[in-house]
């Protein structure tokens, strides 16, 4: 009993966060289930009316391309930040060389550029290489601007691996790659997760590259698709939000699914280990 | 974990072959002996559709031409073609409001001079020059559109209210309406366009339209005119009034909430250009029975009046200089302002044509049309017609005129000093 | 004698030799790791990096040609009123997000591990502002923030106080914005310490509490300690990511009223694709570059010596 009341307060700040951090999806969904004029007609009201026209709407629009591209392309550039991030930081983490700090400063350095001002050599580079508009164009931009966070997060996680446990695989006979393929990689399952995570949600939003560096249908990822929402003065707010709300679900499942993983990872990894 | 990665290997792998394939099909240059034109633009809804029907018809009547639309919003179109035009690549045609945002292009020669390809007298007066500089023309306009202030005729009737012929008459109301809770005015300034029409129309009415003209091609008067102070003036003292909603400075236009105080009855009145019907026929159609509009009140003594109206262009069609078919571009925006396209695009989106003798079936547009024809000038915004530079002052220290945190001097003073800089 | 000396200098030449070896050896190892990061940043970030340093140089509006000015735009910069408020501002955007966002990130990762039920939801919810997309973000955001009916007001109204004109009042802005900071971002910094914390051993603790430790010293003398290098990284992303912050801000008020909510990244913005000051806009960025750098390298010397004291 008196174990079960000491937990109010747990539970009372768990509730504040939970409405601080969950209303505005809320506010999202709810929105998206107004037609336009009953939006304009009480703009703050939630779940006065559900009607599905604006999800019929979106599926309507043929995003389907855009989809897939947006998929196609966050996949594999996550895919390959992960692994080169990964390589890249066991050196700078678990090596001892002369310029160690140096070359990680300029691996960081990516993430102090504002974006803005890469735009138009990053548009000239695409043209000179003939990836203008192609999604190769964004792969390019989309891995080197993800890296830096990437090799930041892991190096940091390598650094707190016990080194023991690289000195007992370095006497069996173990070479550096192998010291990383079987034992860094398995314990670095949480922050890879991480980077997982953070890297696949920016690049399913990123806009900016793509309005830049593509500009034929075929070729355009989620973000571009939705502009179909914006007029010259006005916005279609509950369609925007009905299709951001679609937007939204891949990455739920995928953070889920990544936080299995962490959890997980790391008992497997404690067993192994 | 091998599991894992031989996965993602097959999947980069697929990647890789599906833009392979992929790329031989874009971009902008010829397929064999088909003509690509690209042609930028950012409207949605039936001023899209009318473009995607005039394209149609275009490749109809051209065989091997293939026309590209694409169409991307407001400030995102503005940053991509800012930047394809820095880095060399522009489409072949491209959107514009005219003014001084096309003519920045035009200096840098990116732009191409279509005088020989057009038909000037084909095209209203007012509304071409706003794309000719130095007598050639860079752009021809499809669309008109006028400043007026809106208001709710049922709230009118109901506290016995007329339309205000001057600015007495026209403070009157807001008193009336502050007695009743109503929100005089709607105002979205977060966008600061809104808000620039209140000083633009103050300084027209108070200093003629000659005005701005003046100042703008640096003959005599300047941008700290006392006529600007003046205005800045009236600005603040309606701001004082409480005319308008509460915390107008942090809210946008386009998404609405502006229209929805009008929609409501929440607000009476709102200043705004005329595609705001639109908006209502889209957002709230059962409102248009009780929109009503009239110009802006004139000012006792002032040197301007009544038939000197607040205007726009848009869209304004150019051809780019690095296209690879300038004429049959040329082709292609004449085919976009044709007397047929223009009559459409008047019928079907609530706006004026800019093209000549092109008069709406539609009655509420056509009292626009009577406003526009009885004129005897529109006042292209100056956000429009200025150097951006120049341009984004005038809006940041209208912004801050009615935020009242600039006196009407300091945001006159300011501008003159920046436009002593930048024009000639 | 002579021979003793000359085997003594060849066993030398070996040891050199396998040093040598060795050294080649590592060397070769490192290129491998670090080389398909390297070929993609040098392309992908060195390049547009070594652009805009040499753009800053030159007045340059776009397209036309260039005219190299020195200094000048940085002397420029140097006299701007409204760079030095967007640079106080952004002080705001990284005093917050090391002092409010960490923090609350941290409880909220803290919360994931309290022993209370329905953890899975909680830590659903809790990341739904990270995963929104920014646009969305901003423009339920205005509407919650509106002066007239917003929920952020009625709340208010509720608790007896008056209406506030958030967005647009030049006092409020500001903390109506770096609010919605925190709240994007705070479940980021709660992913990073969960990831943190699922690898503090339960050994730890248990031992603790078989000496009797409570909760709250749990938590000072074994979690916060182990978090030491989570919090000095997060820290460090923090900053960065609030010296570049762009998005949210021109979406809510476009760094206005007044530019009450101007930051170097809108301001650069702005200059570069509004006014056409292209060679401007570089000095600014560049200026923001230096200044993440500098502060980036601060901490690791600081965080360098924190751990050679052997302090946590």
């Amino acid at each position: 009993m008196v174990q079960s009341l000491r937990k109010i307060p747990l539970y009372l700040i768990g509730l504040v966060l939970l409405v601080f951090t969950g209303y505005p999806f809320i506010y999202m969904i709810s929105t998206s289930l107004k037609d336009q004029s009953t939006f304009f007609e009480r703009p703050f009201a939630i779940f006065t009316t559900i009607e599905w026209g604006n999800y019929a709407d979106v599926f309507q629009m043929g995003l389907t391309r855009y989809f897939l591209n947006s998929i196609l392309v966050s996949v594999a550039a996550v895919v390959a930040v992960m692994l080169i991030a990964a390589l890249a930081s066991y050196p700078l983490s678990r090596m001892n060389f002369r310029f160690n700090r140096g070359l990680f400063l300029l691996f960081i350095s990516g993430m102090m550029l504002p974006i803005h001002a890469t735009l138009i050599p990053i548009f000239k580079l695409s043209q000179n290489m003939g990836l203008y508009d192609s999604l190769l164009a964004l792969l390019g931009p989309y891995i080197a601007f993800s890296l830096p966070i990437s090799i930041f997060i892991l190096t940091q996680f390598m650094q707190e691996i016990p080194k023991s446990l690289e000195e007992a695989a370095k006497i069996d006979g173990c070479s550096h790659f192998g010291i990383f393929w079987r034992i860094i990689l398995p314990m670095l399952t949480p922050a890879l997760m991480t980077v997982f995570i953070y890297n696949f949600i920016h690049l399913w939003n990123e806009f900016i590259f793509a309005l830049v560096l593509v500009s034929s249908p075929e070729n355009m990822t989620l973000p571009l698709g939705l502009q179909d929402f914006y007029g010259e003065f006005s916005v279609n707010v509950p369609g925007l939000m009905a299709a951001l709300t679609l937007a939204s679900l891949p990455m739920l499942v995928v953070y889920l699914f990544s936080q299995e993983k962490v959890v997980k990872g790391l008992t497997g990894g404690a067993v192994k280990g | 974990m091998k599991k894992i990665s031989a996965l993602l290997s097959v999947m980069v792998l697929m990647l890789l072959a599906a833009c392979g394939g992929n790329q031989g099909a874009s971009g902008n240059a010829d397929n064999g002996d088909e003509k690509v034109i690209e042609v930028w633009h950012l409207e949605t809804g039936e001023r899209e559709k009318l473009f995607q029907e005039v394209a149609k018809q275009f490749e109809e009547d051209h065989e091997g031409v293939k026309i590209k639309l694409l169409q991307t919003p407001n400030d995102a179109y503005k940053q991509k073609l800012a930047v394809s035009m820095s880095g060399g690549n522009p489409p072949d045609v491209f959107q514009s409001w005219g003014g001084g945002w096309l003519k920045h292009f035009v200096d840098q020669g990116n732009v191409k001079d279509i005088t020989e390809n057009v038909d000037q007298d084909h095209y209203l007066e007012m509304a071409l020059n706003n794309g000719t500089f130095d007598d050639k023309v860079y752009g021809v306009p499809l669309g008109l559109s006028l400043d007026v202030i809106f208001y709710n005729k049922v709230i009118f009737e109901k506290y016995n209210l007329e339309e205000p012929k001057t600015y007495e008459e026209f403070t009157e109301i807001i008193k009336t309406l502050k007695e009743n809770d109503v929100t005089p005015l709607a105002l979205t300034n977060k966008t600061k366009w809104p808000g620039a029409y209140y000083l633009m129309n103050f300084a027209s009415r108070i200093g003629g339209p000659d005005l701005f003209e003046s100042a703008f091609n640096r003959e005599g008067r300047g941008f700290d005119d006392p006529a600007y102070v003046e205005a800045g003036e009236y600005i603040q003292e309606l701001v004082k009034m409480d005319a308008f909603n509460e915390g107008f400075n942090g809210i946008p236009y386009d998404e609405g909430r502006g229209r929805q105080l009008m929609y409501s009855g929440q607000a009476a009145m709102m200043d705004m250009t005329i595609s705001f019907l639109n908006n209502v026929r889209e957002e709230a159609p059962q409102f248009e029975d009780k929109l009503g509009f009239f110009v802006f009140p004139t000012i006792e003594g002032g040197e301007g009046n009544d038939t000197q109206v607040g205007g726009a262009t848009g869209p304004v069609w150019s051809v780019a200089k690095e296209s690879k078919n300038p004429d049959l571009a040329a082709e292609f925006i004449k085919a976009l302002t044709s007397k047929e396209a223009a009559q459409k695009f008047t019928d079907r989106t609530g706006t004026l044509a800019a093209v000549k003798d092109v008069v709406p079936e539609d009655e509420f547009v056509k009292q626009f049309y009577d406003v526009a024809q009885n004129a005897s000038h529109i006042q292209m915004p100056y956000d429009q017609t200025l150097p951006p530079e120049l341009a984004e002052l005038h809006k940041d220290t209208t912004q801050a005129l009615f935020g009242l945190s600039m006196t009407p001097e300091e945001a006159a003073n300011k501008m003159e000093a920046k436009a002593e800089e930048l024009l000639e | 004698m002579e021979t003793a000396e000359v085997t003594r200098s060849s066993e030398t030449t070996k040891v050199v030799r396998q040093a040598k070896k060795k050294n080649m050896r590592k060397l070769v190892t490192i290129s491998l790791f670090t080389a398909p990061a390297l070929i993609v940043y040098l392309v992908y970030v060195v390049y547009p990096i070594l652009s805009t340093l040499s753009y800053s140089f030159y007045s340059w509006d776009g397209t036309s040609d260039k005219t190299f000015i020195g200094l000048d735009n940085y002397v420029q910069l140097f006299h701007d009123a409204i760079f030095w408020t967007s640079l106080t501002n952004n002080a705001w955007v990284v005093m917050t997000s090391v002092f409010v966002q960490i923090p609350l990130g941290m409880i909220m990762a803290l919360m994931l591990f309290a022993p209370i039920r329905g953890i899975r939801l909680f830590s659903s919810v809790y990341f739904l502002p990270f995963l929104m997309s920014t646009v969305a973000i901003g423009l339920l955001w205005v509407y919650m923030f509106d002066p007239i009916n917003g929920i952020i007001n009625q709340l208010i109204n509720f608790l007896g106080f008056e209406n506030v004109a958030w967005l647009s009042d030049e006092n409020t802005a500001l903390i109506a914005i770096l609010l919605v900071v925190v709240w994007q971002f705070s479940p980021f910094y709660m992913i990073l310490f969960k990831a943190a914390m699922v690898g503090i051993g339960e050994e730890l603790y248990e031992s603790a509490e078989i000496d009797g430790a409570n909760s709250w010293q749990k938590f000072f003398h074994i979690t916060l300690p182990l978090l030491m290098p989570t919090i000095v990284s997060s820290s460090i992303l923090a900053i960065v990511g609030s010296l570049k912050a762009f998005d949210i801000f021109y979406i809510m008020t476009g760094g206005g009223p007044n530019h009450a909510t101007e930051l170097m990244g809108t301001y650069m913005f702005k200059q570069a694709f509004i006014n056409f000051n292209m060679g401007y806009a570089s000095a600014i960025a560049f200026i923001m570059f230096l200044i993440a750098l500098v502060v980036t390298i601060l901490i690791q010397v600081v965080d360098y010596n924190r751990k050679k004291k052997g302090a946590f």
